[in-house]
């Protein structure tokens, strides 16, 4: 294995390892903008430049081997100035138009800019090159060629990732520009990830555009629900409000976050939001809600049946079981969702849409139940009369609830969720306002964090659960979400 | 209109592609067929070169950008190209540049009316020890003098095609 030694720093690497990342091992960043970890290696920006000794010109450490003997400074003069002056090659054509950049507080050129250079530029501002700037490419993006440094990420991603080719550099020299079809739109699922990668602001979201100062962003790690591959990503909120979610790469799950999953968060703040309870299709406050709901159980608790839900977290399912066991005291219940699992194209998007089908299933080991096609004939032959679940669930009992008329409770965050012979819903706070344990289709046990507060007088779903059981003069003790967890065994 | 590939350039195309490794390599010498037969590549044409290619649509277009030997719209029957590199602009590029615009009442990057010149103002043609150079159609016209240029041009008109010395 060769050993290298980068600012007098020596480290033993593996064979293929680059100089880049030799220094990284060490604890040397290396400025840098075309070089991606998860994209090929295309040398193209220069800002990597280091000095190897016995090298005549500066090499690029990006896509320089590590060789046995190897000694690198990442801090000579000569480095320090080539840095200074690829800075000023790449800002000769850019617009400088940071005040209205999406990309301001977290800019590549901003960054190095202050970091590395903060020399004049010897060229006038008169003379730059023109480009198009905000060209809506597709139904996420903003392009602005203008700002665009050429560094070809965004580029090799839809080459290498998506394989879609989209992008290319079109023309050559200060000609060059990001450009795809005439006439084509940028939408391969993933793109939003462009946005990402980007180094500088030429790619930005249509979605987050203006719409926040990043540097006012708070941050928080959790999960997303959008299917069971259950990819880790960050919410980026301020003041109570959700603006984006970014990827948070790992090596187990995920580097991107496609473009539907990047989405979910709009459901928080929909038009459709449910902060009341829906009764046939009043709106009516939560308790009466409650209490109606609890009322139609009791009518008759052995015909009463629970369905849990893949699209609940595990601790909001618990409560579910609960609810049926220690309080209405059925056998009707069912925690059992096959869910086809697995990626489906190939690159993060699972064929199970339900996030925690895994989840559900942790809580029929627990507490047992019946199989979903059980629960089905039961409710067609008329032994259930009442259905409990989520109003995405009940897509599993839709057609046996249409066949028998059986009455469906469901709890429900949007009203475009509600099935349509939902006879009550119950508003719930959704999982960017409480936490929430999910299993993904690894087996791999991931959290949901809070980042913002529900709605006003919108609770948990346990809580909810807890209250259903007091009207039905049960006890369930559940104060808190993990008080539901209690008998689940994580494997 | 739809653009086809015709069998006939097909044919050749294969032979073409069986010089190299990897289908694809052909790209550039396939362009250049293109142009040849159309006098442009036109979007249409890297279209259906990408298909039989197997490449994406955006490396065809990026290597016709890329290279200003592709013309992307109609030129002229004849193309004049005039090298404003250093050699031929220290030998006097500039003014023949001057003088055609002046004989043809066009600006680089346009065609005469009458469809018979495209006047281009392009880098090295790698001829510099015959500065100034000029490129018409695929043949150069090296140390190109005022007096030279007239006859060029007159026997162009004329649909005679000089010998290039
Ligand atoms: S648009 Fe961004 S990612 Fe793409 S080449 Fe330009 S700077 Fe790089
Ligand atoms: S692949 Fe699934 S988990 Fe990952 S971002 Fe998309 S919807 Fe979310
Ligand atoms: S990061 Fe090495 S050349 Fe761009
Ligand atoms: S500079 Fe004109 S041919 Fe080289």
């Amino acid at each position: 294995m060769p050993k290298i030694t980068i600012d007098g720093k020596t480290a033993e690497v593996a064979k293929g390892t680059t100089v880049l990342q030799a220094a990284q091992a060490l604890g040397i960043v290396i400025p840098r903008y075309c070089y991606h970890p998860s994209l090929s290696i295309s040398g193209n920006c220069r800002m990597c430049l280091v000095e190897v000794e016995k090298s005549p010109k500066l090499l690029t450490a990006c896509s320089t081997e590590a060789a046995d003997g190897m000694v690198v400074r990442t801090d000579s003069d000569k480095v320090k100035a080539a840095r200074r002056d690829v800075l000023e090659y790449l800002l000769i054509n850019h617009p400088l138009d940071c005040p209205i950049c999406d990309q301001a507080g977290e800019c590549g050129l901003q960054d190095y800019y202050m970091e590395h250079s903060r020399a004049k530029s010897r060229f006038p501002q008169e003379d730059k090159v023109r480009r198009q700037k905000r060209r809506a490419l597709g139904p996420h993006l903003v392009l602005d060629n203008e700002r665009c440094i050429l560094c070809t990420r965004c580029v090799r991603f839809c080459s290498e990732v998506t394989k879609t080719s989209e992008l290319e550099v079109m023309e050559r020299g200060d000609h060059s520009y990001i450009d795809l079809k005439q006439g084509k739109a940028l939408d391969n699922g993933y793109t939003l990830n462009l946005a990402d990668i980007c180094p500088v602001g030429a790619w930005t979201s249509r979605d987050f555009r203006f719409k926040q100062r990043v540097w006012f962003l708070k941050r928080t790690p959790t999960v997303c629900l959008g299917c069971a591959t259950g990819c880790l990503m960050e919410a980026h909120h301020n003041d109570g409000v959700l603006y984006r979610l970014v990827p948070r790469p790992n090596a187990e799950t995920n580097t991107w976050l496609c473009d539907h999953g990047r989405m979910t968060y709009k459901a928080v703040r929909a038009g459709d939001r449910l902060a009341k309870g829906v009764i046939k299709n009043g709106l009516i406050e939560l308790e009466p809600a409650l209490r109606e709901a609890a009322g139609r159980i009791d009518e008759n608790h052995p015909a009463a049946a629970v369905l849990g839900s893949p699209w609940l977290s595990v601790e909001d399912n618990a409560a579910l079981a609960r609810l049926a066991k220690d309080a209405i005291k059925t056998e009707n219940f069912c925690f059992d969702f096959p869910g086809a699992q697995g990626v489906k194209d190939g690159i993060l998007i699972n064929e199970d849409p339900a996030p925690n089908a895994r989840g559900a299933r942790l809580v029929k080991d627990a507490y047992g139940g019946i199989a979903l096609e059980e629960l089905r004939a039961r409710i067609v032959d008329g032994r259930v009369k009442t259905v409990v679940t989520e109003a995405r669930a009940a897509a599993f009992v839709r057609d046996a609830v249409k066949a028998s008329g059986a009455r469906l409770i469901v709890f429900a965050t949007n009203r475009a969720d509600i099935p349509p012979a939902a006879y009550a819903t119950l508003p719930y706070a959704c999982y960017f306002e409480v936490p929430g344990t999910f299993v993904n289709f690894q087996g791999l046990r991931r959290r949901a964090e809070p980042s913002v507060a529900a709605p006003e007088g919108v609770r948990p779903l346990w809580a909810l659960v807890n209250r259903l059981a007091a009207y039905s003069g049960a006890s369930l003790h559940l104060d808190s979400a993990a008080d539901a967890l209690k008998e689940i065994v994580f494997k | 209109m739809a653009f086809t590939l015709t069998d006939e350039f097909k044919q050749r195309a294969e032979k073409i592609c069986a010089r190299y490794p990897r289908r694809d390599a052909a790209l550039i010498p396939l362009l250049l067929e293109l142009q040849r037969e159309a006098g442009y590549v036109a979007e249409e044409a890297m279209d259906a070169l990408s298909g039989y290619l197997g490449l994406p649509y955006s490396r065809v277009k990026a290597v016709v950008t890329f290279y200003t030997m592709f013309n992307r719209v109609p030129a002229g029957k004849y193309h004049l190209q005039v090298c404003r590199n250093i050699s031929c602009h220290m030998a006097g590029a500039p003014g023949l540049l001057a003088a055609l615009r002046a004989r043809l009442g066009i600006e680089e990057g346009e065609t005469t009316k009458d469809g018979l010149f495209t006047l281009s103002a392009v880098e090295c043609l790698g001829a510099c020890g015959d500065a100034p150079v000029l490129q018409v159609n695929e043949d150069y016209f090296g140390r190109v003098t005022a007096e030279k240029l007239d006859v060029l041009l007159e026997d162009l008109k004329h649909g005679k095609y000089p010998s290039t010395r």
